[in-house]
């Protein structure tokens, strides 16, 4: 049994970061209502600076966080500003632009590869203080780094509902993303809310790639690796919601661990993407979702 | 000489030329290079029948090639049965698959159908890739089919690009004839009516959903044609190649910047985005590794931004222009007719 | 016999109460009338009748036939056809197009589709705009497009939802003249409306919501002087200083 255990308390505990990975991208859906296909390369994008800083200061990664998260969140403020904005702009009476989609996908093509070009396809690894740590209860193995994941989603959730339930600029975006005619009309700058409610999705990735380096290797294309997971997470969850994803991630991390016990990880893979489908076709709205015309 | 007439003649001179090419250009590179460039073609104008008109996005459309290469293939190994007879099998199969997977999605709305039809693309790729074999069939997992050599006609096999040339042509001029031939008929304006308006255009009578879905089979059926082409064009396959992510989003890029829902936007779009890719890939790969995926984002976000319509718009503008300037019309039309 | 019958119809969202009970049955070439304040449930009532949403209680029968809960295609093809408050046009299409795709349910041949089409544009006078997107129309010639629209697939009856919202009183004039035209040809009309002053000029008979219930039907006399409805629409405090 201990296996079992062990499984899914390893499980949870990956889960929870794709959970958190998947809270940037659910918050970008439910604002702007488009999927965000470059949200991977903001993670590999957050991972390379966490990289770099520490490398390069040779700091803590947690404290990384000062320099990575700001810097994330300015990258996605932009990114919307210059980048997404004009076509939103473009297609403003439409109610769901799939041209958005193609643009955040040429996003995704630019910053994976510009990464390529510049860093080459190597896989990178950084000697953290806290690499490789692990303590145990019991007979349990608990991944350190992977804990100190756990504990970074629960902060940054928390915050994250605090933020858009007290502050002025999270009712605003809350507003937004309800109804973006009604909202600016109430005197609310609606691409001003986009710019920040993707900073603020962008700058949660920033704080995954910080999460993740002491355990995960960095190349130009880990983005994608959680691109699908994170758009499988949220589609499971309910897009748009915010408990969803967290559940969600915590679902596709325990089919990971626990299925590895039994068989080869790829086919876990597949089994996630059954479960999608699954999900896709029984109750399209998500676990969590608000049931609407999808 | 009128407009009309110079139009004409531009359209015969261009046919004339595209069919009579091999016969003037024997080169086996470019000749390659062209039968690429129209295979693409030929699965984005597939592709643009429900990522064009019906208004959805699919992302998993490298699926439905997969499937037509591996069925023809496989009939061909295991029971001697001609590629061309593979061929139809495959792309029958692909489309009950699109069926199959159309029927709940197309119900989804954007966001969704992307991600479902993403998904699917990539759960074909994962189990491929983890199967040596299926059931008696031999698929060899990640390193994929190496197709016996015994050229003939009946075999789908030719030790010229000629032949493969005229293949995909004459596929591709099909392709290009069942579009235009739908979008004068009820189920061309029903598909393009239910992809922008949904709600209207139920209430004028049409059931949006099952449009979508004949339109997803008749394209998928297309693209698994475009398998066995592929597979026999190659005699050498595996699930990296036709499978997955970037072949998927490759068809759907072209058709974007084409012109989404356009006859002339597939084509064009390959016409330039293929040499971009071919070129890049040449002359620097060795050291700009990803630089024609750069531009490819690039001007798909450029194109988003400034020409939502793609590039067969200014293109199509441009033109007119030419003819209008060659048959000295311009004072009459304006420039921009 | 009643053209359109709706029996009881109730359509609850979660706790509330959208349409409860309503009554309504419409004779042949009547234009039937349904006004009442904003949020009164006109149009959830004719979304039931159109297929949008099925009713939660309640029946709808048109020529006698049960038609509750059909989808809105095959409502269509029954020969009931419904116009949108916010228009809905095919954009980036011509009016034409637009047009046709209303009279693909009648023929499948391009060529007679296209024939019927320029019929219905000629009687909506909008035969000279053809060829233009229908993004470029003005307002005005936007709703008479979705007029035109679903008449092309030759209804028996026509439900338009507040197809003058948004209208210029000369327009509203017009487009009044368009509906009697309609009707004229023997088409059976339900109609919501807000704008007071052309229902019921255009009724013959006028039913009254108000919180989703019925609360009067009659003439458009008896309703405009009915004190129910004054209440409705003004408060209770009108009434009060009327008298």
């Amino acid at each position: 049994m201990d296996f079992i255990i062990q499984a899914i308390v390893s499980g949870t505990l990956m889960g929870s970061i794709y959970g958190l990975a998947a809270l940037g991208l659910t918050l970008i859906f439910g604002v702007i209502k488009v999927i965000n296909f470059a949200h991977g390369s903001c993670l590999m994008v957050g991972m390379y600076a966490a990289y770099w800083v520490v490398m390069l200061t040779g700091v803590n990664p947690y404290l990384a966080l000062i320099v990575v998260v700001p810097l994330l969140f300015f990258f996605g403020y932009f990114l919307q500003d210059i980048v997404i904005k004009p076509v939103l702009e473009a297609q403003s009476d439409v109610r769901e632009p799939t041209e958005v989609i193609i643009v955040t996908s040429g996003v995704w093509y630019i910053l994976d590869n510009i990464t390529l070009m510049i860093f080459g396809a190597e896989y990178r690894v950084v000697q953290t203080s806290i690499t490789g740590k692990a303590f145990e209860i019991g007979e349990i193995i608990v991944s350190t780094p992977k804990l100190y994941g756990l504990i970074a989603t629960v902060i940054v959730s928390v915050a994250l509902v605090w933020f858009l339930k007290y502050t002025k600029m999270g009712k605003a975006i809350r507003a937004a993303s309800l109804d973006r005619e009604a909202a600016s009309l109430m005197g609310i700058n609606q691409y001003r809310v986009y710019n920040i409610a993707f900073g603020i999705g962008t700058a949660i990735m920033g704080v995954v790639g910080c999460v993740l380096i002491p355990f995960y290797y960095v190349f130009p294309t880990v983005g994608v690796i959680f691109d699908v997971k994170c758009f499988i997470i949220v589609v499971l969850g309910g897009l748009g919601s915010i408990p969803g994803a967290l559940l969600g991630g915590v679902i596709i991390g325990l089919i990971e661990s626990i299925g590895a016990q039994f068989m080869t990880s790829t086919w876990t893979e597949l089994i996630v993407y059954l479960v999608f489908l699954a999900v896709l076709f029984v109750k399209p709205a998500g676990l969590f979702g608000e049931k609407r015309d999808w | 000489m009128t407009k009309e007439t110079l139009d004409k003649i531009l359209k015969i001179v261009l046919i004339v030329g595209v069919f009579t090419l091999p016969i003037w250009m024997s080169s086996p590179t470019y000749l390659q290079i062209l039968i690429l460039l129209f295979f693409y073609a030929y699965l984005t104008t597939s592709w643009n029948l429900v990522g064009g008109w019906a208004g959805v996005l699919p992302l998993g459309h490298s699926a439905y090639v997969g499937i037509g290469a591996y069925t023809s293939t496989i009939l061909f190994m295991h029971y001697g049965l001609s590629p061309w007879i593979g061929m139809l099998a495959g792309g029958v199969l692909a489309a009950i698959v699109g069926t199959i997977i159309g029927i709940p999605t197309l119900k989804l709305r954007g966001a969704y159908f992307a991600l479902a039809t993403m998904a699917f693309g990539e759960g074909v790729r994962v189990f491929v890739e983890n199967t040596d074999k299926l059931g008696p069939f031999v698929l060899n997992g990640p390193r994929g089919i190496c197709i016996p050599l015994s050229e003939s006609f009946w075999n789908f096999q030719f030790m010229s690009k000629v032949p493969y040339y005229y293949i995909i042509l004459i596929m591709l001029c099909t392709a290009l004839f069942v579009t235009w031939y739908m979008s004068r008929i009820r189920i061309g304006y029903y598909l393009n009516a239910g992809g922008e308006e949904p709600e209207a255009a139920e209430a004028l009578g049409v059931n949006v959903a099952k449009y979508k879905v004949i339109a997803m089979a008749i394209s998928c059926f297309m693209t698994g044609l475009a398998g066995t082409f592929y597979a026999q064009l190659a005699l050498y396959f595996y699930p990296k190649a036709i499978l997955g992510l970037d072949f998927s989003f490759e068809i759907a890029f072209i058709a974007l910047i084409g012109g989404r829902g356009t006859l002339a936007g597939p084509v064009l779009g390959a016409l330039i985005l293929r040499p971009v890719s071919d070129f890049s890939r040449i002359y620097f790969s060795s050291f700009l590794p990803g630089l024609h995926l750069v531009i490819y984002g690039l001007v798909l976000i450029l194109v988003m931004i400034y020409q939502p319509r793609g590039i067969q718009e200014p293109l199509n503008k441009f033109y007119n222009w030419i003819l209008d300037k060659a048959t000295g019309n311009i004072e009459k039309k304006g420039v921009k007719s | 016999m009643a053209k359109l019958e709706i029996k009881n119809v109730s359509k609850h969202f979660g706790g509330l109460k959208a349409v409860d009970q309503v009554d309504l049955s419409i004779e042949e070439g009547q234009i039937f009338g349904l006004i009442g304040p904003n949020g009164a449930g006109k149009s959830t009532l004719f979304n039931c009748v159109a297929g949008v949403y099925p009713p939660t209680y309640g029946q709808v029968f048109f020529k006698g036939d049960d038609i509750t809960a059909m989808k809105p295609w095959d409502i269509c093809k029954r020969r009931i056809a419904r116009t949108f408050q916010l228009v809905k046009p095919f954009k980036m299409k011509t009016v034409l197009y637009n047009t046709m795709v209303g009279s693909y349910i009648r023929s499948t041949n391009p060529a007679e589709v296209r024939d019927m089409a320029l019929d219905v544009l000629e009687k909506m006078h909008l035969a000279d705009k053809k060829d233009l997107l229908a993004k470029n129309l003005t307002i005005a010639d936007r709703k008479r497009l979705e007029l035109a629209r679903a008449m092309a697939t030759n209804p028996e009856m026509l439900l338009l939802d507040e197809c003058m919202a948004g209208l210029r009183p000369n327009e509203v004039d017009e487009i009044l003249d368009v509906i009697r035209g309609i009707r004229d040809s023997g088409v059976t009309i339900f109609v919501i409306e807000h704008i007071m002053r052309a229902i019921m000029a255009l009724s013959d008979r006028i039913a009254v919501i108000h919180f989703g219930e019925k609360i009067v039907e009659g003439t458009p006399q008896e309703v405009s002087t009915d004190e129910r409805v004054i209440k409705a629409y003004l408060g209770d405090g009108y009434v009060a200083t009327g008298n």
